[in-house]
């Protein structure tokens, strides 16, 4: 095994632990809904809620970058470049989280002062980190970015992903420059507030999800690098093509000149067409390469990506996205809906078949399969679905009574939030919420036991018509 | 747009997008396991998607332009499983000669 190898263990190591926290204060933030004044002025929901959204950005953050550093010296034939100070990053990194989780747990924010926004609370969402900290990520990501660079420079090697990958860094690290202005406009902040929030966490990681997939899928179901590659460029160009223009749809209603209407809803409304295509190129590889996979939960994972991205993204997505649709829905449940499908299948799928990858290799076993991964893996997507059934359902009751009916004032918003539909709703995602922490259980339960070493025959390929 | 008509409309546009992925997903495994039935299956989920582009168009109160968009989406949905697929075979082809 290689050195980066184990670094990338760490780094799983580290987001499996930041998935259980955000696991934990998701839960926690549900209960808000149900029982508003809980922990009043002791721990709001505002906290919980930053906790919640920020430890996703940073543990899908982290296993990115343990996939990469998992997958670079197979893809280079040589150990990373710069593998001291990747090392040091870590422990770096991981101190950061635990400072800034520790200031938002137990002091929460501070007065409207440069000092809080430097050391307490940027107060911008998602990116609430102070800014010490966020200074602290762009030394993160400037570390990892020399950590691949100069391993391609040192190997003399660049493959097609590798290409993608070194070009996606760029936007990686010049996006997230957004988290540091703070205009006191409250339009021109949001302007490029977004473009952090889609540009960043969705375009972005979406190349780079797209990257450690095209790996993946290489080691785990054998299919061809020319592939493999070709897909990459298509979804890359899908990316540059539909999904810049398409966060037009979070310009709708932040002060922007109307034409944002037009831009944001067309392109938007392309974005389910790429995802059918995956659909289709799923089921083609699965189809192929089904029964020769070495690894099986690796293998259903991967298949869940491609489903819950398109029914998370396109299906929820397509539902609101239009301007006369998306003018009574944004900033209600079911966007929170639409949030958290799209949010599982694009990322949180791909990542769980990369821990299965690393699983297999360290347990040193041919074939991986077993029980437990798969009451996980029902378990995880059982909830998830509950839990954004219930969130739309809510959602929608929102958008019904308080927006469609009250005219979206204050009273309105508050007759929504104590309307059964909405309560419903909000009890069936607290349930659900909770099968979905069942599955977290089971799957950090399954990681860390060995498999059975057991070596299967392998039935032969399925053959496409 | 009254409220039901938002409901209405976000669950109609929902439900097309839905029926083109049983379309794209049941044109697939029929092609896959050689089942033509499965892929006439799929044909009828994109009659169906096609069919709530129609209703979308003439009984939502969607302005003109979104509706041509809802209507040429489906249309298009027609044509990604097919090409698609013959594109994956291809690419299968071309690289199982170039091993």
């Amino acid at each position: 095994m290689y050195r980066s190898q184990k670094l990338s263990l760490r780094y799983f190591t580290a987001a499996i632990v930041l998935f259980g926290v955000m696991i934990l204060f998701g839960l926690l933030s549900a209960l808000y809904y149900l029982y508003p004044s809980m922990l009043f002025n002791v721990f709001n929901f505002s906290t919980s809620k930053i906790l919640h959204i920020d430890t996703l950005v940073i543990w899908l953050l982290m296993a990115f970058m343990g996939a990469v550093y998992w997958y670079l010296p197979k893809e280079l034939g040589r150990e990373i470049e710069g593998m001291w100070l990747a090392e040091a990053t870590f422990w770096v990194f991981c101190a950061v989280v635990a400072v800034v989780a520790l200031v938002f747990v137990f002091v929460q924010y501070g007065s409207a002062s440069e000092f809080s926004l430097w050391f307490i609370n940027q107060g911008r969402k998602y990116v609430e980190a102070p800014r010490w900290a966020s200074i602290g990520v762009v030394a993160v990501m400037l570390v990892f970015a020399y950590n691949v660079i100069g391993t391609a420079v040192k190997a003399r090697k660049m493959t097609g992903i590798m290409w993608v990958l070194v070009l996606d860094l760029i936007p990686l690290l010049l996006v997230y420059l957004d988290a540091f202005p703070a205009p006191t406009n409250l339009s021109v902040d949001l302007y490029w507030w977004w473009w952090l929030v889609h540009m960043w966490v969705e375009s972005t990681w979406e190349v780079l999800i797209g990257c450690v997939m095209a790996l993946v899928l290489m080691d785990v179901m054998g299919t061809p690098r020319r592939i493999v590659e070709a897909w990459l460029y298509i979804e890359v160009m899908l990316v540059l093509g539909a999904g810049i223009l398409g966060l037009g749809h979070h310009y709708f209603w932040i002060g922007t000149p109307r034409y944002w209407l037009g831009i944001g809803g067309f392109f938007s409304a392309l974005e389910p067409l790429p995802l059918l295509g995956m659909v289709v190129h799923s089921i083609y590889d699965a189809g192929m390469h089904r029964m020769k996979t070495a690894n099986r939960p690796a293998f259903f994972w991967i298949t869940a990506e491609a489903f819950g991205n398109f029914i998370g993204a396109g299906v929820w997505g397509f539902m609101m996205t239009l301007p006369q649709i998306n003018l009574f829905s944004h900033g209600t449940q079911w966007t929170v809906s639409h949030g958290h499908f799209a949010f599982y299948g694009a990322y949180v799928c791909g990542v769980l078949a990369v821990f299965y990858v690393a699983k297999q290799k360290i347990a040193g076993v041919d074939f991986l399969d077993g029980r437990a991964w798969r009451w996980s893996f029902a378990l995880f997507n059982f909830g998830m679905v509950g839990m954004v059934m219930g969130l739309l359902i809510s959602g929608m009751a929102q958008a019904f009574y308080g927006r469609a009916i009250g005219g979206s004032t204050l009273m309105a918003f508050t007759q929504a939030s104590e309307n059964p539909w909405f309560l419903a709703g909000m009890y069936a995602r607290m349930g659900f919420g909770v099968i979905f922490a069942l599955g977290y259980v089971v799957l950090v339960y399954d990681l860390l036991t060995a498999p059975r070493r057991a070596l299967v025959a392998q039935p032969a390929p399925l053959e496409p018509a | 747009m009254t409220p039901a008509a938002l409901i209405e409309t976000a669950l109609l546009l929902g439900v097309l997008v839905l029926a083109g992925g049983g379309y794209g997903g049941l044109y697939s495994v029929g092609r896959l396991r050689a089942r033509p039935a499965l892929v006439r299956a799929g044909w009828v989920c994109w009659v169906a998607a096609f069919a709530v582009a129609l209703v979308i168009a003439v009984a939502t109160p969607l302005e003109a332009g979104w509706k041509l968009l809802v209507l040429g989406s489906a249309i298009v949905y027609a044509v990604i499983p097919p090409v698609t697929w013959r594109y994956l075979e291809r690419l299968h082809v071309e690289a199982e000669r170039g091993r």
